[in-house]
C-alpha cells in the first residue's frame, strides 16, 4: 500500500481545524512543560554567563611570609603566570589599602603598624575561567616564601557548586515535565481519538492498515508539539527582551544578557525538538489502544 | 450452489462475553458469483455472520474460510488485506460524516494506494452509475437516507470487491429508493461478484429468486433455493 504523506498531513490538518479545542489543550499543555523547561535551562545559561564574566576579573595573591624576598617572588610569580600582570604590595602599602577601603572608620587602625600585615605578589588575570584560575592559584603556591595562595573569588566556586547541582535538577526537573507532559498531553489527544473513533473504526472496515490510521494522528501531535514548544520559544525571547535589560541596570551586571548566549540556538532547537518528540510519543500512546482492536 | 466455495463455515460458534450464544453450530458454504439472502428476525445471527465473514468479530470455535483462507487463524497484519477485496454496505451507513461524498466514495481506493487520477476516474463513474454526481461535493449529513444509503453502496463497490456483504440495506428506505438500491446490488452480482445480502425483508426475498439461508436463535433453520421454498407459499 503506498502512503502519501501530503495527503496524510492534509488530514492532520484538516482534523486540528475540525477540533479547536482539542488542539488549544494539546498546544497549550507542551507550551507550559516546554517554557518551564526553557525557562530553566535559560536562567542556567544566563547564570554561567554571568559567572564567567565575574571570573574574568579575577586576581590572585600569593602572601608571603615574613622575611621573604619580594623580588624573587615577584619574578617567580611573572614566570608561573606567564607573563601576566603581577605587582608586589608590600605590607605599608597593604596597610595603606586597608585603610583607604575602611573610609572613615579607618581610624581604628590608628597606632597599627604595617609589620602585621603580610608583604604579597599580586597576579591580574583578566579574562580567564574561574577554572583557569583555579589551576594558577595552584601554580603559583610554588613561589618562593609563599604561605598562602587565594584568588579572592571563593564565593564564585560557590556559585558554581551551586549552579552544577542546578543543572541536575534540571536534568531531574525535565525528565519529570516530559514524562508528565505526556501523559497529560496523551490523555488529551486519547480525548480527541475517542472522539475520531468512528472514523477510525471505519477506516479500519474499509481496509486501512494501522499505519494508515495512525500516520495523521503522529503528524497531528508532532504538529502540535512544534506549535506549543513554537509558542514557548517565542515567549522566551518576549520574555528576555522585556527582562535582559531591567536585570543589567537593576543589579549593575557587568555582562550583558544577550539573547544569542541565554537562548542559544542549541537550547532553541533542543525545545523545538523536545516539543516535537513529545507531541509524537503522546499521540503514539493515545491512538495505539484504538488501534489494538479489530 | 456454484461448484467453487468462495466462504465457507464449518460448525462455527459465536459467543459475545456475557451474553448467549450468537451463532450455534453453523456450516454453510457461499460459492464464487453466487447471490445469497441471509434472513431471520432480529437477533437471528445475521449481522454477527457477516462480521465474522469480513473480520470484524473473531469466531469462537469452528472454521471459517474466506478466499480459502482461514480468517479465524488469520493474523492481525493480514486482515487490511482481506477487508480490501470485501465490499461491506453497513446497515447504518457508517460514512465519514466530515468528508465529501467523493471522499468517502474514494477512501477505499485512496486506502488500496491509488493514484489520484485513478481514483477520480473511479469514482465519478460509480458516483454516475448511482446517481450521485451532481452531488459528490455534498457532505453526507446534508444528504436523504436513502442518498447516503447509495453512498454507502457507490463505497461498497467502487474497489469491484470481489465479495459483497450488505447488512439490511434497504432497511431504512422507501419502496421506490429500495428498489434502486437492489438494483445497484443486483448489477454488480450480474457483474461477477459473489453477494450476500442480510434481511428480515420478505418483500425483497419475494422479489427477487435467489438462494435463502434462514437463521433462528443462531442456528441455520433453513437453506433453499429460493423464498418460496422456506415459507411455503
Amino acid at each position: 500500500m503506498a502512503l502519501r504523506p501530503l495527503s496524510f498531513v492534509r488530514r492532520a490538518l484538516e482534523a486540528m481545524v475540525r477540533g479547536p479545542f482539542m488542539t488549544a489543550v494539546a498546544v497549550g499543555t507542551i507550551f507550559v512543560a516546554t517554557f518551564v523547561t526553557g525557562l530553566f535551562a535559560a536562567s542556567l545559561s544566563g547564570a554561567e554567563r554571568l559567572l564567567g564574566a565575574w571570573a574574568g576579573d579575577v586576581q590572585i595573591a600569593v602572601y608571603l611570609a615574613p622575611g621573604a624576598d619580594l623580588g624573587a617572588a615577584a619574578r617567580a610569580a611573572e614566570a608561573l603566570a606567564g607573563g601576566r600582570e603581577v605587582e608586589v604590595v608590600t605590607p605599608s602599602e597593604a596597610l595603606r589599602r586597608l585603610k583607604a577601603s575602611l573610609g572613615p572608620e579607618a581610624a581604628a587602625l590608628e597606632g597599627v603598624g604595617a609589620e602585621v600585615l603580610p608583604a604579597s605578589v599580586e597576579v591580574r588575570a583578566p579574562g580567564i575561567s574561574l577554572q583557569e584560575a583555579r589551576a594558577l592559584a595552584g601554580k603559583l603556591a610554588a613561589v618562593p616564601g609563599a604561605r598562602d595562595v587565594d584568588f579572592g573569588n571563593a564565593w564564585l566556586e560557590k556559585v558554581e557548586l551551586l549552579l552544577s547541582r542546578l543543572r541536575w535538577a534540571g536534568l531531574v526537573l525535565f525528565a519529570a515535565l516530559a514524562l508528565g507532559t505526556a501523559v497529560l498531553v496523551s490523555n488529551t489527544l486519547r480525548l480527541g481519538v475517542f472522539a475520531r473513533r468512528d472514523e477510525i473504526e471505519i477506516m479500519k472496515l474499509v481496509g486501512a492498515t494501522d499505519a494508515y490510521v495512525e500516520a495523521p494522528f503522529l503528524i497531528e501531535g508532532v504538529l502540535q508539539g512544534l506549535a506549543g514548544s513554537g509558542l514557548a520559544v517565542v515567549a522566551l525571547y518576549a520574555l528576555h527582551a522585556i527582562l535582559a535589560p531591567r536585570l543589567v541596570s537593576a543589579v549593575g551586571l557587568a555582562a550583558p544578557l544577550l539573547r544569542a548566549q541565554v537562548l542559544p540556538p542549541a537550547l532553541v532547537l533542543g525545545l523545538l525538538g523536545g516539543g516535537a518528540a513529545l507531541g509524537l510519543v503522546a499521540s503514539a500512546l493515545a491512538v495505539g489502544r484504538y488501534l489494538r482492536k479489530p | 450452489m456454484a461448484s467453487e466455495a468462495l466462504v465457507q463455515l464449518f460448525h462455527v460458534y459465536k459467543q459475545y462475553a456475557g451474553e448467549g450464544p450468537a451463532l450455534t453450530d453453523v456450516t454453510l458454504q457461499v460459492g464464487k458469483g453466487e447471490f445469497v439472502f441471509l434472513t431471520g428476525p432480529s437477533g437471528a445471527g445475521k449481522s454477527t455472520l457477516l462480521k465474522l465473514i469480513f473480520a470484524a468479530e473473531p469466531a469462537t470455535s469452528g472454521q471459517l474460510l474466506v478466499f480459502g483462507r482461514n480468517v479465524a487463524k488469520i493474523k492481525a497484519s493480514q486482515v487490511p488485506a482481506l477487508r480490501r477485496a470485501i465490499g461491506v454496505i453497513f446497515q447504518d451507513f457508517k460514512l465519514l460524516p466530515h468528508r465529501t461524498v467523493f471522499e468517502n466514495v474514494a477512501f477505499p481506493l485512496e486506502v488500496r494506494g491509488l493514484g489520484p487520477r485513478d481514483v477520480s476516474r473511479k469514482v465519478n463513474a460509480m458516483l454516475r452509475s448511482v446517481g450521485l454526481e451532481l452531488k459528490a461535493a455534498r457532505f453526507p449529513l446534508s444528504l436523504s437516507g436513502g442518498e447516503q444509503q447509495r453512498v454507502a453502496v457507490a463505497r461498497a463497490l467502487v474497489g469491484d470487491p470481489a465479495l459483497l456483504l450488505a447488512d439490511e440495506p434497504t432497511g431504512n428506505l422507501d419502496p421506490d429508493r429500495t428498489l434502486e438500491v437492489m438494483d445497484l446490488i443486483e448489477g454488480a452480482a450480474a457483474r461477477g461478484t459473489t453477494v450476500v445480502v442480510a434481511t428480515h425483508d420478505r418483500s425483497l426475498l419475494e422479489r427477487h429468486q435467489r438462494r435463502v439461508i434462514a437463521l433462528e436463535a443462531g442456528r441455520v433453520a433453513s437453506d433453499g433455493d429460493a423464498f418460496r421454498r422456506i415459507s411455503g407459499s
